[in-house]
């Protein structure tokens, strides 16, 4: 390696140098050039990652902790009576669309366990706190709210907002043995994931069929139909498999397939490809904000017909994005904010009266529906003595089942889980939109109830 | 309080600052980190829930050799795109090889979303686990920190490390002085992908799951956050920005729903009072006299 001395002071930055291979240059040693000792700056370095190497050290050490699982459960009437239910939703990040809905439904239903008319001689509730954390809408900040929960002892865990969020959380409450009830996973496998994890939210391959079946019941002529789907989005893209499968099941192909980013928020280009294909039926599968952008647009651009979207725009926010756009799209739903029962009259009482502007959605009525669960589960199970002289690792197991083995009447309607924890639910819905003569508000009118018989599937 | 699973987090922090430090250290600008973090992590979590001879157990747990050598594997093949990448993009400089890397970046992840076997938007779930709990996961991450140290502390007093230098100071001046400036750069780039492929695989396993979001702009962005807070003139400057940033967020949670505010105010006050991070070159050798009366 020719390598003549250096005309400057060893230290400073160069030397005449050709870079011998990688491998090479890590193992020479370059004393020649090299300072006697270490300068001031190379032991500054390595005391700084002393003390960075002692921090991490010590972190480790602290974040060591007694397992909470292991403590005993206090009786109800103790002074520290009360187990925690948690809550990790996205309040942040692009999913908060979805979470400030579900932080309201939380609410309601904690308002509603409180105002439960008591029958006479029902035994003393067990009292329930809740923790609610920020899941953020991404893995990450998902894992390190479930960690913060079960390190509190949470009895048990409602969330997270995703499913691929719940891809990287579900495992850890699993592998503690902390039960966790989704109330807006519509992936498939989540139950999967172990026995301790639920959803209150149907599967799409479930409700995703029935808005189509009811375009093609009000049309049966339609053969040419254009799917648009967000090819980035965990959620759409596998809606859109459904859509297309029934669509196919129905001796229809797609005459175009558009495919857009979660970040779209102009569709000209897509529409126009679309519309020359001549489609009688538009399916979207795209979430709130870019699927109301893109029915404008499809209805500026002079699209005529049925508009049939999937569960991303599922919720009131579309209606100031779409405005008078936004009439007559078809979308199914497994919530209907018409179902006449008293359990959903009462979560709309609740809803009109702590937010008078708050449209009753699915999302806000299956957060609802995954507290009242898990509440309904907890006084099940400390009547039947399942929460005396346990610890709370038994009493998490204990009301993994308790919870599994019951049914509910919630405002979703009837509803029960299969033993994996996968939701049976009883109704589903086909609702239009109907906007206000102003444009600027609107509904969702429901113009199909479907009984199934089996909502697992 | 910061737990073994937040701390690993902060771990893989540190390790990509690092990662995003080395091609800086040869003064260039190259934002395509989170480009071989996300290949390093596809490849471990297709090798660990599709190749059947590395031993995933049917209840979710994997062979600890199994593990490791996907860490190598993730950053062997990081590195051999970085080569092969390397050439083309590092005769850009400056705003345009940013470019060009951020476009690497998209490229990768418009890849993993759709590759067939990439399992699309969802991604690839259910990766089996090497350890029981969290913890397991901190002396690897740990033990990867100390070596991505060491080859960064060895490389301020050997040849490439002094040439790197060379290069960021004034390229012109050192190709004049005879220093092959592209394979400087190229080294710097392949090392900061080969630590990068690791760190993925590593993350892989520790999330549980892994899709074309892990590595997108937005985490490029982050990680340059990382350097540009801790300082670019040392490796311990990136190292400790990703350590605070990445639990700062969680460290701010019982202030609530304000907490990203917070968040956001540190990052934005963090380079006005400290314009070249918190660890310079003047407070390594104030650190490193510390102590000693005498001057030299």
């Amino acid at each position: 390696m020719p390598q003549r001395p250096a005309p400057w002071p060893a230290g400073s930055v160069a030397t005449a140098y050709h870079p011998p291979s990688l491998a090479g240059s890590l193992t020479s040693s370059p004393a020649t050039t090299l300072p006697a000792r270490p300068s001031w700056r190379e032991r500054g370095a390595l005391r700084l990652s002393a003390l960075l190497a002692a921090g991490v050290g010590a972190l480790a050490l602290l974040g060591q902790q007694a397992e909470p699982a292991a403590r005993a459960v206090p009786p109800a009437d103790a002074p520290n009576g009360a187990l925690t239910i948690g809550a990790v939703i996205a309040l942040t990040g692009n999913a908060n669309l979805y979470g400030q809905d579900q932080r309201v439904g939380l609410s309601l239903a904690r308002q509603w366990a409180q105002s439960r008319p008591r029958q006479p001689g029902e035994p003393p509730l067990r009292p329930l706190h809740f923790q609610l954390q920020d899941g953020g809408s991404d893995e990450a900040t998902a894992i390190a709210g479930f960690n913060l929960l079960i390190r509190q002892g949470v009895l048990a865990l409602i969330g997270p907002t995703l499913s691929q969020q719940a891809f990287a959380a579900d495992p850890i409450a699993q592998r503690r043995g902390v039960p966790v009830v989704a109330p807006s996973n519509t992936a498939r496998g989540i139950p999967q994931i172990g026995s301790f994890i639920s959803r209150v939210s149907a599967q799409s391959s479930v409700i995703a069929p029935l808005s189509i079946s009811e375009a093609l019941r009000r049309d049966p002529r339609i053969r040419r139909v254009a799917v648009f789907y967000s090819q980035d989005d965990a959620f759409s893209t596998s809606e859109t498999a459904i859509f297309q499968r029934t669509l196919r099941a129905r001796g229809l192909t797609p005459v175009s397939v558009q495919r857009t980013q979660l970040a779209d928020n102009d569709f000209q280009i897509p529409i126009t490809a679309a519309l020359q294909a001549d489609p009688q039926l538009v399916v979207i599968s795209i979430q709130a904000v870019g699927g109301g952008n893109l029915v404008r647009q499809l209805r500026e651009l002079g699209y005529r017909g049925p508009i049939v979207v999937g569960n991303g725009m599922n919720t009131a926010n579309i209606y100031p994005i779409c405005q008078r756009w936004c009439d007559g799209i078809l979308i199914a739903q497994a919530y209907s904010p018409e179902l006449d029962t008293p359990i959903n009259r009462r979560f709309r009482e609740l809803l009109r009266r702590s937010s008078p502007d708050h449209a009753p959605s699915q999302i806000t009525a299956q957060a609802f529906t995954a507290y009242q669960v898990l509440f309904e589960a907890v006084q099940r199970l400390q009547r039947r003595g399942g929460l005396q002289s346990v610890s709370l690792g038994q009493a998490r197991k204990a009301l993994m089942a308790e919870l599994l083995a019951g049914t509910y009447d919630t405002p979703l309607g009837p509803i029960r889980f299969t033993p994996d924890g996968e939701l049976v639910q009883g109704r589903f819905y086909v609702a239009e939109v109907r906007m206000d003569p102003g444009g600027r508000s609107g509904r969702f009118a429901l113009v199909r109830e479907t009984a199934s018989g089996d909502g697992a599937q | 309080m910061i737990d073994h699973g937040l701390l690993v987090q902060m771990l893989i922090g540190a390790l990509l600052g690092i990662s995003v430090y080395l091609p800086l250290a040869t003064g260039q600008l190259s934002l395509a980190t989170p480009a071989f973090y996300a290949v390093g992590g596809t490849l471990a979590a297709l090798l660990s829930t599709r190749w059947a001879a590395l031993g995933a157990r049917v209840d979710g747990s994997f062979p600890l050799p199994s593990f490791l050598l996907e860490l190598v594997l993730g950053g062997a093949l990081a590195g051999l795109l970085a080569l092969l990448v390397g050439r083309l993009v590092l005769r850009l400089q400056g705003i345009y090889l940013a470019i060009a890397t951020i476009a690497l970046v998209e490229i990768v992840r418009v890849a993993i979303l759709n590759l067939p076997f990439t399992g699309g938007a969802v991604g690839i779930f259910g990766i089996p686990q090497p350890f029981p709990t969290a913890a397991g996961y901190l002396p690897p991450a740990l033990a990867l920190l100390l070596l991505a140290g060491w080859v960064c502390q060895r490389l301020e007093v050997m040849a490439l490390g002094r040439a790197m230098a060379a290069v960021r100071e004034d390229e012109l001046a050192a190709r004049c002085m005879g220093i092959a400036t592209t394979r400087v750069k190229l080294s710097a780039f392949v090392l900061s992908a080969v630590l990068a492929g690791s760190t993925g695989a590593l993350a892989a396993h520790f999330l549980n799951t892994w899709n074309a979001r892990q590595g997108s702009f937005d985490t490029a962005v982050t990680m340059l956050a990382f350097v540009i807070l801790g300082g670019s003139r040392s490796w311990l400057g990136p190292v400790l920005g990703g350590l605070l940033l990445t639990a700062l967020p969680e460290l701010l949670r019982p202030v609530g729903d304000v907490r990203l505010v917070l968040f956001g105010l540190v990052i934005l006050l963090g380079p006005a009072l400290f314009p070249q991070g918190l660890v310079t070159p003047a407070l390594l050798e104030r650190l490193g006299r510390w102590g000693e009366g005498s001057r030299p």
